[in-house]
């Protein structure tokens, strides 16, 4: 009796953790899609809006579901609070910060963090033309994690439950 | 002053201009600040390196520097972290902001088929601490007052740079929309509309068109608006008693005066010279002159106790200027025909 529920709870344990690795292949190309967005809110809010870099951000996170939207919130929080640091090293903190929240991996955080550096500090076309870059490098990225998500989520959803099945076996 | 712009300033920058000596601090006027070049302060028309350790000194030797990194989050804090939206201030090389205090720019600039586009990479900035005198005209103002129309007569303002024009004019355009008339025949005479066109962001400091001085509540703003052309819509479209503008000199800028003149309303402007034969030497001023538009001249001088002013009333300098010319003296002499009258006001008066 105890040994079969202890093989309903390794069963149960496998699936889910399959699904969740799943779930984060699932996630990653559909996050990156909804970033792509808040950037072109951005280059929008900036390129025929003017609308000062706080208050664009703020928009932004408006218009963003979370995880991201919160990403978005403390940047402009961020330099509205302190008085040491540039909007870089504000904007990088609250990336790293946020970064656990995502299922995002280091590629299109170095791409933000990147743009971070340039964000409010020159002319608008200038502005417009860093964004759109990194716009085309979200979307190469997201054409990856596409393809990750076709090839490793079903695999991941049935890995986790052979395993556990193998696990089954081998105990009994 | 210094208070007043400090949230301005990255905190290394703070923190190194709030050890200056209080009264030093009140009497601020101008922060240079240069990136990699030594930090000069400007307060009471002198000016002083500062060292590091927040002392001054005439010379340059061992000065604190202010480093890129401080020069960049000057930059975003002054243009609030979008330099992008400040493109018309950046052809104009400088940003006022909200408190009045005007910041100028110097960099490499950007140029579009030959029109200053803006201005990149910028490496220089001063910090003008705006400062309102309120009651700066209470002395002048009784000596302008056109009795008949209980208004200001037109009156034209003289002086070379810095030496408190735009002060009074703000002040006379305060008083004027309050309806505060120092004297006591004037009192009881109601506020004038008044139109105030602001080329430079100086007189009312406008951030994004609602004025930061109190300029009064009868006064309209036109911002950042070419004067002549500025007078002329502030004339058709919001029907002003008393007009006001900074700096005129320009032949567009006499026509409009002229137009507002046969409007019937009064216009107080200031220009650059040092006196009123010096004006006289401007084509614009003197037809402006000979043609009446003005009826009071006032000539400012900054002395040690304050800033000096005399009016001379225009009737009488037609005159006096032909029967110079008749006598030949081309040497500099005071007007002594025209009816003179002199006061001071003091600057840090309350």
């Amino acid at each position: 009796m105890i040994k079969l529920l202890g093989a309903v709870l390794i069963l149960f344990a496998g699936t889910m953790i399959g699904f969740q690795q799943a779930a984060k292949f699932a996630e990653r190309p559909r996050q990156l899609r909804q970033l792509a967005h808040a950037l072109q809110r951005l280059e929008t809010e900036i390129g025929y809006g003017h609308t000062p870099l706080p208050e664009a951000l703020e928009r932004t996170a408006a218009a963003t579901p979370e995880p991201l939207s919160a990403l978005f919130r403390k940047a402009a929080s961020g330099i509205l609070e302190t008085e040491s640091m540039t909007f870089r090293d504000s904007w990088e903190q609250a990336i790293k910060s946020h970064w656990g929240t995502t299922s995002m991996r280091s590629n299109e955080q170095s791409v933000l963090i990147r743009l971070g550096s340039t964000l409010g500090i020159s002319d608008k076309e200038d502005q417009m033309k860093h964004i759109r870059l990194a716009l085309l490098q979200l979307k190469a990225e997201e054409d990856a994690a596409r393809d990750d998500q076709g090839r490793y989520e079903k695999m991941w959803k049935s890995l986790g439950i052979l395993i556990a099945v193998l696990i089954v076996i081998l105990m009994v | 002053m210094l208070a007043r712009v400090v949230h301005l300033l990255p905190l290394e920058l703070k923190t190194l201009l709030e050890r200056l000596p209080d009264q030093m601090q009140e009497q601020l006027e101008e922060i240079r600040i240069r990136e990699g070049r030594p930090l000069e302060i400007g307060f009471r028309g002198q000016s002083r390196f500062m060292m590091a350790d927040g002392s001054l000194r005439h010379t340059a030797d061992g000065a604190y520097k202010p480093s890129a990194d401080t020069c960049r989050k000057l930059l975003e804090r002054i243009t609030n972290y979008s330099l992008y939206a400040m493109e018309e201030e950046l052809r104009r090389g400088f940003i006022t902001v909200s408190g009045g205090h005007r910041i100028g720019l110097a960099g490499r600039t950007i140029l579009d088929s030959g029109v200053v586009r803006g201005i990149r990479d910028i490496g220089a900035f001063n910090i003008r601490v705006a400062r309102e005198v309120i009651g700066a005209s209470t002395h002048l103002l009784p000596k302008l007052v056109d009795r008949t129309r209980k208004t200001l007569h037109s009156t034209l303002i003289l002086a070379p740079p810095q030496q408190g024009k735009t002060t009074l004019v703000r002040d006379i355009a305060r008083s004027v929309s309050y309806g505060l008339w120092p004297a006591l025949e004037t009192s009881g005479w109601q506020g004038r509309k008044v139109g105030i066109v602001d080329e430079r962001s100086e007189i009312a400091a406008c951030v994004r068109g609602i004025p930061t001085f109190d300029v009064g509540p009868r006064t309209d703003v036109m911002d950042a608006c070419p004067k002549a052309e500025g007078m002329m819509m502030l004339l058709r479209s919001m029907s002003p008693e008393v007009l006001i503008a900074d700096e005129i000199g320009r032949p567009e800028d006499g026509e409009a005066i002229r137009e507002a003149s046969h409007a019937g309303i009064s216009v107080v402007a200031t220009a650059h010279a040092y006196d009123l034969q010096d004006a006289r030497g401007r084509p614009v001023l003197q037809r402006l002159l000979d043609e009446g538009a003005f009826t009071y001249i006032v000539e400012l001088k900054r002395t040690v106790e304050g800033i000096m002013h005399r009016v001379v009333s225009a009737n009488t300098i037609g005159r006096a200027a032909t029967a110079r010319e008749a006598s030949a003296a081309h040497h500099r002499q005071p007007v002594d025909s025209a009816p003179v009258s002199s006061g001071r006001f003091r600057a840090d008066d309350p």
